[in-house]
């Protein structure tokens, strides 16, 4: 199993009264709960807890995209993937991933991608979300009508853009150009692996599928809940007539390590609680704009992590029910061991994306985090579904340079 | 009340169905993103006097074909070609919000096929300083209080009434979803997409009608339709809502009808 090291980039910072005081984390959060001196910090300090993952041997590193919020400060992705592609050396850099629909033209994805498989040595991993509602729709305006139709049309663009030897000319219902001619063009052939970032919508399944991507489960709602959805997802994916490599599917888990159970509750409690009442406290208006989810996904019934039910039902829950429902796998290396396992076979996951800086955490935390669950949980998970083949890993190049190790001589060529 | 017929039409491949009854001159109503189910007491009343056209728009309840109608100017042929395919001739148009909209676009491209026009809180306008409330983002379960001046008030009882079992709420939050889907691919994210420079264009007399309590179409709104169009009045209607017609049905179609025969 590939172990990957998730960073989401939160603002710790928040009033203690947030969830009670604003109405959003997302959206309208006032900017005015912003610091830029803190976020100065807050930055050094996440790229340095992502470089740290990589020296401590995680198989990849993982950020994302989101807007107007508190609960992510990372509008631009492709930015701390760049200073990653030059500060690290060995991990998938695992960008999930740029919102195709936000781009215009979309061939800006492809020209960027390109240039961080490039200058990483061909370890980019290619995310493409839809992006939240809040996201998209919200904060960028996107007409949640066509938002989804935008972004297949962007996506094929983006793949043509890759594969495509010769300049051609694009017409699309969104973007039209008369020479899509990238330079440079991605290392990796035809492209860099693909992962697609879900919430759970039959028509993802059925896309992902048919264009042999991963598919990533990024739920807050823990294993137990997603061994639900996940089952879900293999069995489309049988009826689709598919193999059920574990390699097919990704999912996010929260992770707690310590010395002892108890000892995990008295660090990491807090730090929980921050992120599920403030971090995820969306107002229910930003949660789904009409027209973002289809109608056949509505009427398929599925579960809302954001909105107001949702964080009534979170508000309420304790460091117990956080464990015990499965949202946080918590505790002592053996604890952790254990129920990973477990939670990896239920979902039957190969790509394992780890979230061990969570909410208000501060770096000597995450420090510790990062490196028990190195040092001592993940030597025994790595050797699940070792009888596959992962056919959607990056392919870097054997001799590759990092910061301060420029040597052009052409051999390479 | 009711008693009316459907006619099925096709529209350049997109079928339609059309409510009528009454009898007269022809009347287009265009319903808006919101009480466009059933056949309220409004369209009764103005039957009286007119033959009144009340269809369901692509993209509200069962009707198709949204999906071949992707821009202003796609709808604004959409509704020409319905008009020609229900061989109305200058039908005078009621519209109500994004029907409304609609209505304006129609008279802003070809005036002489259309009558009079009566714009009831139409969609279509901004103003920085007085955008009116963002209804999309207002709770399905929270709507209703924005809908009407009064909600409580028992004689608006039968306005948009709760549901009364968990598979008819399902339905209702469906059906909501599907219509503001439906207006935000033509108003979203801020509905300013021309018309205000378009509506110059128009020729036909127009009624604004604006209730003094509709946070979504603030009165501004309407008064900005007002000062493009040539020949225009503008009506407010006190203690009415976004839904004044369904709200105020005697005094919304007295106030047409008398416009509508001067």
């Amino acid at each position: 199993m590939k172990v990957s090291w998730f960073h989401l980039m939160p603002y710790r910072y928040l009033p203690r009264d947030f969830q009670d005081e604003y109405r959003s984390v997302w959206v309208d959060v006032p900017s005015e709960l912003y610091d830029p001196l803190l976020g100065h910090e807050l930055y050094n300090e996440y790229l340095d807890e992502l470089e740290h993952a990589d020296s401590v041997g995680f198989d990849g590193i993982c950020i994302n995209e989101h807007h107007n919020n508190a609960y992510g400060i990372m509008p631009s992705p492709n930015i701390p993937a760049a200073t990653l592609t030059r500060r690290t050396s060995d991990a998938a850099i695992i960008v999930l991933g740029n919102s195709l629909a936000l781009y215009n033209p979309p061939i800006r994805v492809a020209e960027e991608f390109a240039m961080l498989d490039c200058i990483s040595g061909g370890r980019l991993v290619a995310g493409f979300p839809v992006g939240t509602s809040m996201d998209t729709n919200f904060a960028y305006g996107q007409n949640p009508a066509t938002l989804r139709d935008k972004y297949y049309e962007a996506h094929d663009l983006v793949i043509k853009a890759w594969t495509e030897p010769e300049p051609f000319a694009f017409n699309g219902n969104y973007t039209q150009s008369r020479y899509v001619n990238i330079w440079p063009r991605p290392i990796q052939k035809p492209h860099p692996p693909i992962w697609i970032p879900g919430g759970g919508s039959l028509e993802t399944w059925d896309w992902t599928a048919r264009m042999n991507y991963v598919y990533c489960y990024l739920s807050y709602s823990g294993y137990k809940r997603g061994i639900e959805v996940m089952n879900g997802f293999w069995k489309e994916m049988e009826n689709l007539g598919v193999d059920d490599n574990p390699y097919r599917a990704g999912f996010l888990q929260l992770v707690c390590v310590s010395e002892s159970d108890e000892k995990a509750e008295e660090e990491y409690g807090e730090h929980v609680d921050y992120f599920y009442k403030k971090c995820l406290h969306v107002f229910e208006g930003f949660a789904e704009a009409p027209g973002y989810r289809t109608i056949k996904t509505l009427k398929a019934g599925n579960v809302k992590q954001m909105g107001a039910r949702a964080n009534q039902e979170r508000q309420a829950l304790s460091w117990n029910d956080f464990k015990e429902q499965g949202y946080i796998i918590a505790g002592s290396p053996k604890t952790v061991v254990s129920e990973l396992r477990k939670a990896a076979e239920g979902l039957r996951v190969g790509h394992l994306m780890v979230l061990l800086q969570i909410g208000s955490m501060p770096k000597d935390l995450t420090i510790k985090n990062t490196e028990l669950f190195a040092s001592q949980v993940m030597p025994h998970i790595q050797d699940m579904w070792s009888e596959y083949e992962d056919h959607w890993w990056p392919q870097p190049i054997p001799n590759r340079q990092v910061a301060g190790e420029s040597i052009s001589n052409g051999t390479l060529t | 009340m009711s008693g009316y017929h459907t006619v099925e039409v096709d529209v350049r491949g997109i079928h339609a169905t059309v409510r009528r009854k009454g009898k007269g001159e022809p009347l287009l109503y265009l319903h808006g993103a919101y009480g466009y189910e059933g056949w309220p007491e409004f369209l009764d009343l103005l039957s009286e006097s007119f033959t009144v056209f009340s269809p369901i728009q692509p993209g509200f309840l069962d009707a198709e074909g949204i999906e071949k109608i992707n821009d202003i100017y796609d709808l604004v042929l959409f509704h020409l070609d319905l008009i020609e395919s229900l061989d109305l001739k200058t039908p005078a148009i009621v519209g109500h919000h994004f029907g409304a909209m609609v209505a304006a676009e129609l008279a802003a491209v070809c005036s002489h096929n259309i009558g009079k026009l009566v714009l009831a809180n139409p969609a279509g306008f901004w103003i920085d300083d007085d955008p009116g409330l963002d209804y999309f983002i207002v709770p399905s379960y929270e709507i209703r209080d924005y809908l009407l001046a009064d909600p409580q008030d028992p004689s608006n009882s039968h306005i948009l009434p709760s549901a009364g079992d968990e598979d008819e709420h399902a339905a209702q939050v469906i059906n909501n979803v599907r219509a503001l889907s439906t207006v935000a691919k033509f108003l979203w994210p801020v509905p300013d997409k021309g018309l205000s420079r378009r509506i110059t264009r128009v020729r036909s007399e127009t009624l604004v009608i604006t209730g003094d309590k509709d946070p979504i179409v603030p009165i501004t709104h309407g008064a900005k339709a007002l000062c493009n169009i040539k020949n225009a009045e503008h009506l407010t209607l006190r203690d009415a809502g976004h839904l004044a017609m369904l709200e105020k049905p005697n005094e919304f179609v007295s106030s047409v009808k008398e416009f509508l025969s001067l």
